[in-house]
């Protein structure tokens, strides 16, 4: 098993404090012992009592769990930040124009920017939905793009979240959080606020209504209290004075949609959706969903409702289309993509899966439709027998699957058992698209707890941090 | 508002409002049931048997070693059992999944009180205590817990539809269960000849107050003497009084008023009951009649529920 530390966000090689983390780790350092753990005791508390929870999985129905907090901040300067920034603006305008062209004049597979089958064949490409156009263009309005660091502390695209990303309701209560049980660490750092996100977001919103007018009804659409990330549909709704609703809460009429009240029915002009694509309307997709709305996608297709993120958007975070990203941006953009990825092999080329099967024991493989960490092999840790079952899988559907070389992430100090030691991050910012792409000044920055492992998934033992942009000096 | 929603809101009153009467009536129970049981056990064993009358769908479902004093088996399955429909626990984790469910119609005051009285009696869910006075502390700690909750409704939530649906299931929930109370109790205690001596037969009736929270009012308006004539109007007909009958039939016609048209069928069924209650004369409610009348207070008041179901959140 391959064990390197990886870049190290806050020491350099020599084992002394970056710039930008001086000042931080100076002061944690005065901090006495018992100090420390009695500010460790009333985060935790806090957290229980506010039901700042998510819900497991496959475990007793509505096991509530606190989302692990580590008070250690990450932080990143404000050069570093702007080139960040650049490039997710970047990569999310290419990612709109992308999927407005897929479901309009498909003039990147015309052209063999990449290859149609690619795309058309997937099942997050809705072919129910080819022509429709939504207000102002927009598919994406939320994205989060996962970013890790590599052995050169280069920031690299993992990977981009289309659909409907979590994780937001996290970086606002981790800040509050942080504020309240280490203010001493606020007072030399000019940390840019992230508390407007929930007004940014109903913007955004406001702007994907169909019809004119100042005061739209704008909904959040959720599963519902058993949901793993219920919390934070609750929390985005109360954040922004929205409605939360679930799908028995809609009905559709004459291709309106309207909610149950108690005095009657009302109009709903937009819906930001925590529901996947599949389970949206039980008469466009999945028939058996009990969550959605029979018929919402004819009152899309109409014009009648703004649906964010679009439905189908999913097309544009597959797997494999990722591998296309840099050709995209050129495409669409005509310039060089400024956020670098990860080199990644499609199963779909005959070179790329002989080199897959060839190498399987060095490569991450993964499906290309499944998300979080699901249908993943990790070459590098897998025993024979799983790399042979894997890659006999592999075979009978060679375009299901892409593979990209293990990328270390970076380091950062964590406190762990009444010491701070090295523990893997990556980096989860949220981009807003309203009329133009803006980018929330922060994200969620998880971590893994245990040591050595690569997994920051909150059901798999992950935590998270208060991530910390610095605004420019002088600024 | 979404019908959800206020279906929620209305729920969590009523769970809100009966935990505290459960927690109240445990207390109580306990006080009477140990001051009688040397003198009469009948009587102590009576006072615990009404719980399961009160909660009418009430189980108990844990075995107590047999000589474990009478209330041990009644503290324990009202208190921390939750399997059992009417316990505190099994009532705070209602309120507490109805208030998650609609946290976005709630302060941070309201969910977090919520919150820490939840926790802590889960604590006491998996290792309940094993004797009489340690299950007491826990009650009256809950009880505390769940003040709290009261007070943080009281003082922070916004007075518009969510707060009235709230407030109308606490309101049904209280004249529901105090109207329960006095016609499981009343037939026993209205009866011919005091039963026992005449102390105890005092203190049944002290517990009778106690358990709708109405001893102190009442010694402030009759002072100490304790004639059924003046209790039974006093718990039925006094105004002024958050828990007689006619304050809760009040209460709620206030609500639905608020929140229903005058032509709709739940505001005629509460104007019904409510002016029943407001002209009735105090003879009738405190002779023989009594029963019959309670009865009827009882049955008005789960159509009135039905009512508002229909009305509200079935849309």
């Amino acid at each position: 098993m391959p064990e390197t530390q990886g870049f190290d966000e806050a020491f350099d090689a020599a084992g002394t404090p970056r710039r930008h983390y001086h000042a931080l780790i100076s002061l944690l350092e005065s901090f006495t012992q018992d100090e420390v753990e009695r500010r460790e005791r009333l985060q935790r508390v806090s957290l229980v009592d506010q039901g700042v929870t998510f819900t497991v999985y496959g475990e007793k129905d509505g096991l509530e769990r606190i989302f692990p907090f580590d008070f250690v901040p990450r932080i990143i300067p404000a050069d570093e930040w702007a080139r960040i920034e650049a490039g997710l603006v970047q990569r999310v305008t290419t990612l709109n124009l992308f999927i407005a062209d897929v479901y309009g004049e498909q003039k990147c597979l015309k052209d063999g920017v990449i290859p149609p089958e690619l795309v058309l064949s997937r099942a997050e490409y809705k072919r129910q939905l080819l022509g429709v156009v939504p207000p102002r263009q927009v598919f994406t309005h939320v994205v989060g793009t996962d970013l890790i660091r590599d052995d050169a502390g280069v920031y690299r695209v993992l990977e981009d979240n289309c659909r409907c990303p979590s994780g937001v309701s996290y970086v606002l209560e981790n800040r509050s959080l942080l504020h309240r049980v280490f203010p001493e660490l606020f007072r030399h750092s000019p940390v840019r606020p992230v508390k407007d996100y929930p007004l940014l977001l109903r913007e955004t919103l406001v702007r994907a209504a169909p019809r004119a007018g100042d005061n739209p009804t704008v909904v959040v659409l959720s599963p519902g209290l058993f949901n793993s990330a219920f919390f934070e549909h609750s929390f985005l709704a109360r954040e922004m004075g929205a409605v939360l609703v679930e799908g028995r809460d809609l009905i559709v009429e004459d291709n309106h949609v309207f909610m149950r009240t108690t005095r009657g029915r009302q109009r709903v002009d937009v819906i930001y959706r925590r529901i996947d694509d599949d389970f949206l309307d039980p008469l466009t997709f999945r028939r058996d969903s009990l969550l959605g709305v029979p018929g919402l996608i004819n009152a899309y297709r109409e014009g009648n409702v703004g649906i964010a993120n679009a439905p189908g958007a999913g097309v544009a975070d597959d797997k494999a289309v990722y591998a296309f990203m840099p050709a995209l941006v050129r495409y669409y953009l005509g310039e060089d993509a400024l956020l670098p990825q990860v080199d990644t092999y499609v199963g779909f080329r005959r070179d790329d899966f002989a080199y897959m099967r060839e190498h399987l024991s060095e490569l991450v493989v993964k499906t290309t439709g499944d998300s979080g960490g699901y249908g993943m092999l990790m070459g590098p840790f897998a025993s024979k027998r799983e790399l042979d079952a894997y890659g006999a899988q592999m075979r009978r559907n060679p375009a299901g699957y892409v593979a990209q070389p293990l990328v270390q992430l970076s380091a950062h100090p964590t406190y762990i058992d009444g010491s701070f030691r090295a523990r893997r991050i990556d980096l989860r910012p949220f981009v807003l698209y309203g009329d133009r792409a803006r980018v929330l000044p922060g994200g969620l920055t998880r971590v893994a707890l245990r040591e050595g492992s690569y997994v920051v998934n909150s059901s798999q033992g992950g935590g998270s941090k208060d991530t910390w942009v610095l605004a420019p000096r002088g600024a | 508002m979404l019908s959800r929603v206020a279906d929620a809101l209305y729920w969590l009153g009523r769970y809100v409002e009966r935990s505290e009467n459960l927690t109240r009536i445990l207390l109580v129970t306990d006080d009477i049931s140990t001051e009688a049981q040397g003198l009469d056990e009948s009587l102590a064993q009576a006072a615990w048997k009404d719980l399961l009358a009160i909660f009418p769908a009430a189980q108990l479902t844990r075995d107590t070693p047999p000589y474990a004093p009478l209330a041990l088996p009644y503290l324990l399955a009202f208190f921390a059992d939750p399997r059992n429909h009417y316990s505190v626990s099994y009532c705070l984790r209602r309120a507490r999944e109805n208030a998650r469910a609609v946290r976005e119609a709630l302060t941070l005051e309201v969910f977090v009180s919520l919150n820490e009285t939840h926790h802590a009696l889960e604590k006491w869910e998996r290792k309940p205590p094993g004797d009489v006075p340690g299950l007491r502390d826990a009650l009256t700690d809950t009880h505390r817990g769940v003040f709290s909750i009261v007070g943080a409704i009281a003082h922070t939530l916004p007075r518009d539809e969510g707060w009235k649906f709230l407030r109308l299931g606490e309101a049904i929930e209280r004249l529901y269960r105090s109207a329960c109370v006095l016609r499981v109790k009343l037939p026993a205690l209205l009866g011919p000849a005091p039963v026992g001596d005449v102390p105890l037969h005092h203190a049944q009736w002290r517990t009778l107050l106690r358990s709708l929270a109405s001893l102190e009012h009442f010694r402030r308006t009759y002072g100490a003497r304790l004639e059924p004539d003046a209790v039974v109007p006093f718990l039925v007909l006094e105004a002024e009084s958050p828990r007689s009958l006619r304050h809760g039939a009040d209460t709620v016609e206030r609500y639905v008023a608020a929140l229903a048209g005058p032509q709709d069928s739940v505001t005629r069924l509460v104007g019904r009951l409510a002016s029943e209650l407001r002209y009735a004369d105090a003879g009738t409610v405190g002779a023989d009649g009594v029963t019959g009348f309670l009865d009827s207070v009882v049955d008005q008041t789960a159509k009135i529920h039905d009512a508002i179901d229909a009305r509200f959140f079935v849309t």
